[in-house]
């Protein structure tokens, strides 16, 4: 591959996640509304949204690790987006691997943590607390399926990966073959997207109490375009992981929003868990699911 | 004179210069250089470098040899040992001297301990090992005994343990030399596959057992945390650097060059599934689990460090066990970027320590504006701790990751993941309760650390993040110390490992990762309206604008949801374990005093006779 095909992949990865992402939150909203009987935003209304926070004149900062809380917070996936393949596009896939893919995943988390830290908001620092158990609950439900699949076909290499599945058909896609880690999967990333019940350490309803009460203007719309990015992450994931990636962008794009669907499908039937039952219900289902689906595939 | 030669008086030089120059303003200086000397001739040697001196026991020649598994070892002891010199070199020291403590004493016990440890690491047979064991055990106990009467406390209960330990090290060595013949290291690893499994499990368990207690393998593992933690300054950072990574060069000794791993192998519990090597592998599991949770729940910054610095010794073991290319160079790299981490985590503590006066963390917080430099630290340490991309320890663990991957072992690496997250949790509590957050107002005027302390700190920065970035660097030398030890070898590259089945090229990570920053700093500087930065104390919550001399640091039980959860599994098995024993002893003791005190001194007598006469007689 030469040099100027690969830097054109490492700008149009990101860019793709972008818009794509920017249309899982519109789609988010639009079945929220749907299932309250409301008709819900128009097309461009997360363009809209991320515009009008980013030209607020109030931004009120509280210093510079709170700035590059932000930075670190979006350009974490934007790394990111280059290790996972699209159709057609490869990037870092073999220079990474799903091990790296899944630590750059954790360093918005980080940044974001930084920045809340700086604002000296007790309740911005609660609400991270939370988020970082939440992290210790999902990622291991997260990680059995990791290793999982990377045992299955043998590999770290996503883009292998996603070849082998598609080499053998739809028969042979992960979620026919590792069911049981395919739903502890959907789970995880279920409760990765921070939706209800899972949603305590996002608490979007309460922005005046929950981490993001610092977060104003281009503060929260740098969080609107980590969330774009966070969904686009998930969906294409697991998507590489468990329905053989994309043959095509059509049907590329088609798993992609049907997967990141499922958990807003039934996120908005549900209240919330408080932080310890948040704990307890991950660890033990997922995490049960995750164990027998390994045990299945490893005898 | 050999190279050898002259790195060992240029060790014992620098310990006589500084006990007699301890006073003079500039030994710090001086002590940084001669180490950095001692570094200079280590770098200078090549291939397997001996000493001159030997001596005969039991018609055995007792001699030293520093090959490239050691010299791994020896240059992270003198980088460590650069590193607290020059942090102790200026301010840190006259404020110690002022305070009443004897900095020439310090020195002197830091230079002691490099010397026993380079010792250590150049044995060649059972009694030099011996030899450098004991004086490591003792130089260690020189350095944490100055930290005043907990740190003794702390330095006698490390001594207790580690007098446990050397006696199943001595037994192991008795044994080998009645069954084998030979104390010879070299001699030894062709004769031990001849011993019946009896033997060889029996001499596995004494050395692992003995050499564990100083690595702090559960459960011998209670004496580290509080043994470091109150040390003084530089100390901590040297101990919590290397020193309890002798205890895995021992042990990485006997099982991988001495017995193999082929020879592990052979030694099972149970039949047919679970051996000796999966016993270690979980003992190194239980390691990292237990005192990384144990961290979770401290409140002072040196502690928690401390806790931790036991945990990642278990990842190290891991890798080792797991024994393939991947897995042990995993391994020993953990042990370079834990040094390198570890002692920028702990002088920065130290610095906050220096301006503040305290290391609990419920009474700091917001000191990232007055301290900007010890905080840029202790973000790229807790980085670095944590394991995640593009500092040093994510590289280590990512290779311990993708052995336990390729050798199948699901339980092991989902152990290794909730170890890495709880970490996170931890550090990120220790940076939040630290920097972030409100400042107090006692705080406020507080100013960075000076410049000879903050040196060492940024240094140790530097390393982290480029053997994170450029971890070919590092692996130069994990791959000859695999090479010395009969392990297999690494492949690597300037950037990771290559590999069909999914490599790692940090080289490109770490690019995107920073062009990815770049392009955040782009949309964030680059678009939207000016943001106005208020003051550090303009804050309110809940509606109420807040004062400064309202404390409304959320910093006590931090992760309270957690607790809430897992809090009842906190039982304080190990220590109550070590009480039990510790009664138990008491108990015995009282009651042979009772016996040759008050009951019956005469029948005492009796018993002591009968019991020599039979020892001696057998």
């Amino acid at each position: 591959m030469d040099a100027l095909n690969l830097a054109l992949e490492l700008v149009l990865m990101p860019l793709v996640a972008f818009v794509v992402g920017l249309f899982m939150v519109l789609m988010m909203r639009r079945i929220a509304a749907r299932i309250q009987r409301r008709v819900g935003p128009p097309l461009l209304q997360p363009l809209y949204d991320i515009v009008k926070l980013y030209g607020k004149q109030t931004q009120i900062s509280h210093g510079l690790v709170h700035d590059i809380g932000i930075v670190m917070a979006v350009g974490g996936y934007v790394a990111a987006e280059t290790l996972l393949p699209v159709p057609g596009m490869d990037g870092l896939a073999d220079r990474g691997g799903l091990i790296t893919l899944a630590y750059l995943m954790m360093i918005p988390s980080l940044g974001l943590a930084l920045g809340v830290g700086q604002c000296a908001n007790p309740n911005g620092s609660i609400g991270i607390a939370r988020a970082l158990t939440a992290m210790l609950a999902y990622d291991i439900p997260f990680v059995i399926v990791i290793f999982g699949v990377a045992w299955h076909y043998g590999t770290t290499n996503l883009a292998d990966i996603i070849a082998l599945q598609q080499a053998a058909g739809p028969g042979g896609w992960g979620a026919a073959t590792m069911p049981l880690l395919a739903l502890a999967g959907l789970f995880s990333v279920h409760a990765m997207l921070g939706k209800q019940p899972f949603e305590i350490y996002v608490a979007p309803a309460e922005i005046a109490t929950g981490p993001m009460v610092e977060m104003g203007g281009k503060f929260l719309g740098g969080l609107f375009v980590m969330q774009c990015f966070q969904f686009y992450t998930a969906g294409v994931l697991y998507v590489s992981l468990f329905l053989g990636g994309g043959e095509n962008w059509l049907t590329f794009l088609v798993k992609a929003f049907a997967v990141v669907a499922i958990p807003m499908c039934i996120a908005f039937l549900f209240p919330r868990y408080r932080t310890e039952d948040l704990l307890k219900m991950i660890w033990k289902w997922p995490v049960l699911l995750g164990l027998a689906g390994l045990w299945l595939i490893m005898h | 004179m050999t190279l050898l030669d002259l790195l060992l008086l240029l060790s014992l030089a620098t310990g006589v210069l500084v006990w007699l120059l301890g006073r003079w303003s500039g030994a710090g200086v001086l002590a940084a250089l001669l180490y950095a000397g001692q570094f200079a001739l280590l770098g200078a040697m090549d291939g397997s470098a001996a000493a001159s001196p030997t001596f005969q026991v039991l018609g055995q020649t007792i001699a030293w040899s520093l090959d490239p598994f050691g010299r791994f070892f020896a240059f992270i002891t003198l980088g460590a040992a650069i590193v607290s010199a020059w942090f102790m070199a200026g301010e840190w020291g006259r404020r110690y001297t002022q305070a009443g403590h004897n900095l020439r004493a310090l020195h002197g016990a830091l230079a002691v301990n490099v010397l026993a440890m380079l010792l250590l690491l150049a044995s060649t047979d059972l009694v030099s090992l011996f030899i450098g064991w004991e004086l490591v055990s003792w130089a260690g106990f020189l350095l944490m005994a100055q930290g005043g009467a907990a740190a003794v406390r702390a330095a006698l209960r490390y001594v207790t343990y580690a007098m446990g330990g050397a006696m199943a090290i001595l037994g192991g060595t008795v044994l080998a030399y009645a069954w084998t013949g030979t104390l010879d290291l070299g001699l030894l690893a062709e004769r031990l596959p001849a011993l019946d499994a009896d033997q060889l499990w029996l001499l596995v368990a004494l050395f692992t057992g003995g050499f564990g207690v100083k690595m702090g393998l559960l459960p011998f593992h209670l004496w580290q945390a509080p043994a470091y933690a109150e040390a003084p300054g530089p100390g901590t950072a040297f101990l919590g650097a290397i020193s309890s990574r002798m205890g895995l060069f021992a042990i990485a000794l006997v099982l991988a060059r001495l017995v193999t791993l082929e020879g592990l192998d052979g030694l099972r519990i149970l039949p047919g599934q679970f051996g000796v090597r999966d016993l270690l592998a979980w003992v190194a599991a239980f390691t990292i689990v237990l005192p990384t949770f144990t961290a979770l729940k401290q409140n002072d910054a040196r502690y928690l460090l401390a806790w931790h610095g036991i945990g990642q010794g278990g990842y190290m073991l891991m890798g080792l066990v797991v024994g393939d290319a991947m897995g042990s160079a995993g391994g020993l790299m953990h042990v370079f970027n834990h040094a390198t981490y570890q002692a920028a985590l702990f002088l920065s503590v130290y610095a906050v320590i220096h301006r503040t006066g305290t290391a609990d963390l419920n009474r700091l917080g917001g000191l990232v504006v007055r301290m900007p430099l010890s905080f840029l630290t202790m973000l790229v340490g807790i980085i670095g701790l944590a394991g995640l991309p593009p500092m040093n320890g994510f590289v280590s663990k990512w290779l311990i990751y993708r052995s336990l991957m390729t050798e199948g072992m699901p339980l092991l690496f989902v152990a290794s993941v909730i170890g890495t997250l709880g970490t996170i949790l931890s550090v990120y509590k220790l940076i939040h309760n630290t920097f972030l957050g409100q400042l107090r107002s006692e705080h406020e005027h507080i100013r960075e650390a000076p410049w000879s302390m903050t040196g060492p700190m940024l240094a140790l920065c530097v390393i982290v993040f480029v053997t994170g970035t450029a971890p070919g660097l590092a692996l130069g030398w994990v791959a000859d110390a695999q090479a010395a030890l009969g392990l297999p070898v690494l492949s690597y590259t300037l950037g990771g490992v290559a590999s069909a089945r999914g490599g790692l090229d940090m080289l490109w990570i770490v690019g995107v990762l920073f062009g990815g920053f770049g392009v955040g700093a782009l949309l964030f500087y680059g678009g939207g309206g000016r943001s106005r930065r208020v003051h550090q104390l303009d804050n309110y919550a809940g509606g109420h604008f807040l004062s400064a001399d309202v404390r409304y640091q959320y910093s006590d039980n931090f992760y309270a949801g957690l607790m809430h959860r897992i809090g009842p599994l906190y039982r304080n098995a190990f220590s109550w374990l070590e009480s039990a024993l510790v009664s138990a002893v008491d108990l015995a003791a009282l009651a042979m005093q009772g016996v040759y005190r008050q009951q019956a001194p005469a029948l005492f007598l009796l018993m002591t006779a009968v019991a020599g006469l039979a020892w001696v007689v057998l």
